[in-house]
């Protein structure tokens, strides 16, 4: 089976299915609603008392927000329920029935769910980013464009991986669900650029959970401040990130026994 | 004919952390951890031709899940042989997946929110159904089992029994040619599992399905499994038909009488079984049978009596207690 096929069957019925609770949309709107002013509001605390932090303009830090969104919207659409879905289906020996079917296991648990409203995060986060754009003058190169993809799409699969690995931990200890809340609390310091966080931390955001990569470094594509070697740099992250992730996974399946015996 | 399933020496060991109760074991268990092994399944051998339907039994606890997991390639064996349709399913192979199916009547594969018509729909994409193949079989057994009513509301919405037919139909889409099923009647109804016997009955007809089943429920059994397998702390007690199980582990049969005179004792002739009424069931061995039944007419007045074979659950529930007490 077609792993591409397998995931846009999976999409198509999730969004048909979601398209009945309209109700969803408009909680999701505001949602989104309230993240933007509550962002705007920092914002305009923090440029209040100064002109730039470290470095970044309040027009570029519009743009991170955006960013952030947008990944937020993705990773709460696309990969944390679908984590969820694994840490429950662990717990309640349900994995039994990914592991009968004639797919890749991983592929199968990481398609199974898809929040459809969850996206509108997605399109606020552009809309955003586009202001961000206006307001800065900026035109933007198809390099830079390319670059901004290329960052995104990373950083998504970074975070991703990080989020099949602490699944993965499920398979011996079976109770992570306080995980998902830890990994929002780590997710939501994104909003920031990392730079303007101390040492410590920013190579916890870097390396432990690639926030830098899925939000800091795309935007850092967007205003003109990535640097080829940086890019490869998080090939490279993403490569090994995603080893790793597989890595992991390979061996919490085989120590895997279904919740009764 | 070769076996459809081949289990040679199965054994499966499970280790298991071991502790006390209380917050003290609770600490210690942190820093040295106590294992204990768990036999689930200790040297068990059958096999299995194409086309049969096998009774897998034996009280909670005593392996049937962990084999039918070994089967399904969930679980590594710890040592034997396991063959089923050529493959050895512990790897896996996407070759062998396809070909069978697992059904766990405690546990649903089926979405909660989605109408069973889009799970199905998934297994499609999942099995990589041709399309006009898919829409038959699936139309075929919406049919079978009268399903064209529920098939589009959300799986939340219908009854344990319902969700069960759906359970069933998703996962024999694919028409998987070796079928486990594990308790697939747990908690229905006598109707519904009449209803999902019958189906069960009926594929494993049409297609020549081989199927292991395990249940609780001997009218499962009896109306589905000509042969059985008998399985206890993870050994097999009993591989045969079912009727010589009840040959073999049965020495005796039930009397019922109905007397005019309800007062009169009857233990002189056997075990008093129950008394309601008129009406006593009495345990006579077997080999006692016809005489006791004779002189019972001889001697009182009876306006009814009947004489029973005892009955299956009775004659697992003696196999099970006979080998306690040998142990």
């Amino acid at each position: 089976m077609n792993p591409i096929k397998l995931a846009l069957t999976y999409l198509r019925i999730g969004v048909l299915n979601e398209m009945q609770y309209r109700i969803n949309f408009f909680i999701q709107l505001l949602q989104s609603f309230i993240s933007v002013a509550t962002g705007l509001i920092g914002l305009s605390l923090v440029f209040g008392q100064v002109t730039t932090l470290a470095g970044w303009s309040r027009s570029e830090l519009l743009a991170v927000m955006g960013v952030h969104l947008l990944m937020g919207g993705v990773i709460r659409s696309l990969i944390q329920p679908n984590m969820e879905r694994l840490m429950d289906d662990v717990r309640n020996g349900t994995l039994d029935f990914a592991l009968t079917k004639p797919a890749d296991a991983q592929t199968l648990v990481s398609v199974r769910e898809f929040r459809f409203w969850q996206l509108v995060d997605v399109i606020v986060g552009i809309v955003i980013i586009s202001l961000a754009f206006y307001e800065l003058k900026g035109t933007l190169g198809f390099l830079q464009l390319l670059g901004f993809l290329a960052a995104l799409i990373m950083g998504g699969v970074m975070l991703y991986c990080v989020w099949l690995m602490v699944t993965s931990i499920s398979f011996w200890v079976i109770r992570v669900q306080e995980i998902s809340n830890l990994f929002e609390g780590l997710y939501a310091a994104g909003r920031w650029p990392v730079g303007i966080y101390p040492d410590w931390l920013r190579t916890g955001l870097t390396f432990l959970v690639p926030v830098a990569f899925a939000v800091t470094v795309p935007a850092e594509a967007l205003t003109n401040r990535l640097s080829g070697t940086s890019l490869l740099f998080a090939l490279g992250m993403t490569v090994l990130f995603v080893f790793l992730a597989r890595g992991l996974w390979l061996l919490g399946l085989s120590n895997y026994s279904g919740a009764s015996s | 004919m070769t076996a459809t399933i081949s289990v040679s020496n199965l054994s499966k060991h499970y280790k298991v952390p071991e502790r006390e109760g209380g917050m003290k074991a609770a600490v210690a268990s942190l820093f040295n951890r106590k294992y204990r092994t768990v036999k689930a399944v200790d040297d068990v051998s059958f096999s299995i031709e194409p086309g049969e339907v096998v009774g897998f039994l034996g009280p909670n606890g005593a392996g049937k899940t962990t084999t039918l997991k070994v089967l399904s390639g969930l679980l590594h064996p710890t040592s034997g042989s396991v063959t089923v349709l050529g493959f050895e399913p512990y790897k896996r192979p996407h070759a062998y997946l396809r070909q069978v199916a697992l059904v766990m009547g405690n546990r649903n594969q089926l979405s909660w929110d989605l109408p069973a018509i889009d799970s199905f729909e998934l297994q499609r994409a999942i099995y990589g159904i041709p399309v006009s193949e898919f829409k038959k079989t699936r139309d075929d057994f919406i049919d079978l089992l009268e399903l064209k009513d529920l098939v589009n509301k959300p799986i939340r919405n219908l009854s344990l029994g319902e969700r069960m037919k759906m359970e069933i139909v998703g996962a024999l889409l694919h028409r998987p040619k070796v079928l486990f099923l594990d308790e697939p009647t747990i908690g229905l109804d006598v109707t519904m599992q009449r209803r999902i016997r019958t189906f069960i009955k009926e594929y494993n007809q049409r297609w020549g399905v081989t199927v292991l089943l395990t249940s609780h429920y001997m009218a499962d059994v009896e109306a589905l499994c000509k042969r059985v397998i008998v399985i206890h702390h993870g050994r097999t007690l009993f591989d045969g038909e079912l009727s010589s199980l009840v040959t073999q582990f049965s020495s005796f049969k039930t009397l019922g009488v109905t007397l005019p005179n309800p007062e009169v004792d009857l233990s002189q002739y056997g075990e008093v079984l129950t008394r309601d009424g008129a009406r006593v069931t009495l345990r006579v061995s077997k080999a006692r049978t016809s005489q006791v039944t004779a002189n019972l007419l001889s001697d009182l007045q009876v306006d009814d009596l009947t004489v029973e074979d005892t009955p299956i659950d009775d004659v697992i529930d003696s196999v099970f207690t006979s080998n306690e007490e040998t142990k």
